[in-house]
């Protein structure tokens, strides 16, 4: 029942940003409705379902897309201090079709899907050459690091906290800096413009 | 509460960038609204000139830019134990722009390259264009361990190195000193080099702690080149390191020297524009340890035992060590402090502790010193055997002379005194400063030292030698000895003092105590041998000797007093 709360809850916000800024995820990136490998021409289905919906992921929204079982190389650097961990949460959610390694028509369960993701949005398992994703982002981090900005004191730029509004239990995830919906109808699916790095500089005090 | 709040909301509404300095308002904001003159027509991402959050290559940190390669040639000294490999990590992404080889605006992540104002493509010439060409920059991407320090010997063991100082991987890049996304100390220093605080957190000089390099006050007095031509800083001890060394594009490659020609490292401010003493102006003079006539000849790695002939101030000055501490003969002053040389048996010393030990490093055991303007009855050019203390005589330089009864003497000199070289060969003048840098005399001579035949006696003919030898006891007569030697010899045939006595000293190797005592070896273009062809002194004891020569067409055979 919590759930069924959360995802009206959820489904009203997601109403409320379409009304407001009149952005929406139909005619996005992630618009998938008229491709020739999801002849059902809907737009949700690709990742959600209403019912059997895959929960093996915590959190996972009604998620309908087969899951991918790849280990990932991670990002590391010499100046990093934050502790990256294989991908978990939601993001295992964006790599189930970014790694490559799903067909993005193994979804509703279909597993012999032979359209695959390429180009750009092709991250691969080797996620050494990408922003770091699924670590704690704390106000020890930031002070460790030096060059970041505690999360739960600094503005997001969206309303509220970093750590309110962008982390997802005091993680940094995919969906931290992408609208997967495309809420807010910058390019790249971003959270919010980047012009002026704005929103590297969010977290970033360099 | 209300008020917590109200100032909660008003520090959000403050750009963040204003708590601290920021990468946004430094030059390294390449995008439209960077403060630089070199930025982006348009663009206004910053982060992007440098970083991707996908696809980036090499992977940390994000890089957005093309690898330049490996092209570059490496700094090198003589004095440096790293292994200076070509560039890598985070020094190669700094070199993707500062090689001046790929365009600013070219970047992984867009398909074509960001416009720049001006129609700027790489980095334009000057101090920050370092080129491929890194032999006269501080070498970066070497392993920086404690093994180096301990081989070097003068670098502070790493694990004693704390932050803001940062290696990466082991390795010093250009990161251990610059970081690009702060401009706090200019240049994007991480910390500051007034007083070498950046340098000194690495580099551990000898003597450093108490040289006047370190330490002095002095500020330039705006005449000629400007010394600190890199620097905003305007004494020499805010300078430090940098009064000499010039960390990127250096005039001399090896060891980082501002000026290629060594001697303006030192004589841009040793000209009475900084320094109070104008060693330059002595270097005008005839008789000059010539500084000017080589160059690239001297190198800091050479041993004691100066080889291929030439002289730098830094043969003689440890610009590390200097400083103005006093000393008494034969001890080392402060301005010679830190040096090599070679001690009175011929070995090597590292640093001297007596002054003539520097002298024994070019006028001893060098194959190509110099030699006696005089031809003496017996050649000796290797001044260390010279003032051997076990010769027949010699100016007690090393030890208290042979002769126990001096009574020229001036005091406070006695029997027992110690002189040092410098005494005798140094800039002429008074108020000149110490040392022999330049003089109007022949051979470095503080004072005049006529040594040709039939000179008129003079105080002046033989300043040099008065000014510790009593004139009126030399020439005024009296008993015997004086009468028949000095006074007839110098004033009544005006015979130098140098027709008889040899100034340094006869080595034991060739001299004896029956002959060559008193200093006496013959200058041979004035005192010939007797119609016998008979050339010798004799030493008879106090007072008394006697001489078989011919001198002024006189002979003297066994002719005593």
């Amino acid at each position: 029942m919590k759930t069924l709360i959360k995802l009206f809850a959820g489904l009203f916000i997601l109403f409320l940003a379409q009304v407001t800024l009149g952005q929406n995820i139909s005619g996005s990136a992630h618009d998938f409705s008229s491709e020739t490998w999801n002849p059902s021409g809907e737009i949700c289905i690709v990742c959600h379902t209403p019912h059997h919906a895959d929960i093996s992921v915590t959190d996972a929204p009604l998620w309908n897309h087969q899951l991918s079982t790849a280990t990932y190389t991670v990002y590391s650097s010499s100046t990093l201090d934050a502790t990256v961990g294989q991908p978990d949460g939601i993001s295992k959610l964006c790599l189930s079709c970014h790694d490559g390694t799903v067909a993005l028509d193994n979804f509703g369960g279909k597993t012999n899907g032979t359209t695959f993701i390429s180009g750009d949005e092709l991250l691969g398992t080797d996620l050494s050459d990408d922003h770091p994703i699924s670590f704690v982002y704390d106000a020890t981090l930031a002070s460790t690091d030096g060059g970041l900005y505690d999360p739960t004191t600094t503005n997001s730029g969206l309303g509220g906290t970093i750590d309110a509004d962008m982390l997802f239990g005091t993680k940094l995830e995919c969906a931290s800096c992408h609208d997967v919906h495309n809420g807010s109808g910058v390019a790249k699916l971003l959270v919010k413009s980047n012009a002026a790095s704005a929103l590297c500089l969010t977290c970033h005090n360099k | 509460m209300i008020m917590i709040r109200i100032k909660l909301i008003l520090l959000f509404l403050i750009p963040a960038w204003l708590f601290s300095q920021s990468i946004v308002n430094t030059v390294h904001n390449l995008s439209v609204s960077g403060p630089g003159q070199i930025k982006a027509v348009s663009e206004t991402e910053i982060c992007i000139f440098c970083h991707t959050p996908h696809n980036s290559a090499p992977k940390g940190p994000l890089w957005n830019r093309e690898d330049p390669g490996l092209n570059y040639s490496l700094y090198n000294s003589t004095t440096t134990q790293a292994v200076i490999g070509q560039p890598d990590g985070s020094s190669i992404l700094c070199l993707s722009c500062h090689d001046g080889t790929i365009a600013l605006g070219s970047v992984l992540s867009r398909p074509v390259p960001i416009d720049f104002s001006g129609g700027i493509t790489v980095m334009p010439a000057g101090n920050t264009n370092l080129t491929t060409d890194l032999t006269d920059d501080h070498p970066v991407s070497f392993v920086y361990n404690s093994a180096l320090a301990a081989a070097d010997g003068e670098l502070v063991d790493p694990v004693n190195i704390s932050w803001p100082i940062v290696l990466e991987n082991d390795k010093l890049q250009c990161t251990a000193c610059h970081d690009p996304h702060k401009n706090i100390y200019t240049d994007f220093l991480v910390i500051t080099t007034q007083y070498s605080n950046l340098c000194t957190q690495c580099h551990d000089k000898n003597y450093w702690i108490s040289s006047s390099h370190r330490n002095s006050t002095a500020t330039w007095n705006g005449s000629g080149n400007d010394p600190w031509f890199h620097t905003p800083y305007t004494t020499v001890a805010e300078n430090g390191c940098e009064n000499c060394h010039n960390p990127h594009n250096a005039g001399l490659n090896e060891r980082l020297l501002n000026y290629q020609a060594e001697e303006n490292n030192c004589l841009y401010c040793h000209n009475g524009n900084v320094a109070s003493t104008d060693i330059q102006l002595q270097l005008t003079k005839a008789y000059i340890h010539d500084v000017y006539a080589y160059n690239l000849i001297h190198d800091a790695s050479e041993g004691a035992l100066v080889l291929t002939k030439h002289v730098e101030c830094e043969d003689c000055h440890n610009p590390h060590a200097v400083n103005n501490t006093s000393a008494n003969a034969p001890y080392v002053r402060g301005f010679n402090k830190g040096v090599k040389g070679i001690n009175l048996s011929g070995g090597d010393v590292d640093p001297v502790q007596y002054e003539y030990e520097i002298c024994f490093r070019c006028h001893a055991d060098s194959p190509d010193k110099p030699a006696s303007p005089t031809s003496r009855q017996i050649e000796q050019n290797n001044v260390r055997l010279e003032f051997d203390v076990g010769n027949p005589s010699f100016h007690p330089i090393a030890g208290p002379g042979t002769n126990p009864d001096v009574p020229s003497l001036i005091p406070p000199l006695t029997e027992s005194s110690l002189i040092y070289c410098t005494d005798c060969h140094a800039s002429d003048g008074t108020g000149s400063p110490a040392g022999p840098h330049g003089s109007i005399y022949p051979q470095i001579l503080k004072f005049n030292y006529t040594t040709a035949d039939y000179t008129p006696e003079s105080y002046s003919a033989y300043e040099l030698c008065y000014q510790c030898h009593d004139r009126n006891e030399i020439i005024g007569g009296g008993n015997n000895f004086q009468e028949k030697v000095h006074k007839k010899h110098i004033t009544e045939e005006d015979a130098p003092c140098n027709a008889c006595h040899d100034p340094h000293g006869i080595s034991s190797t060739q001299g004896n105590t029956t002959n060559n005592t008193h200093l006496i070896n013959f200058d041979i273009g004035i005192v010939h041998p007797n119609n016998m062809g008979q050339l010798y002194f004799e030493d008879l004891g106090s007072y008394k000797g006697r001489c078989t020569l011919k001198c002024h067409g006189k002979n003297h055979r066994r002719k005593s007093y």
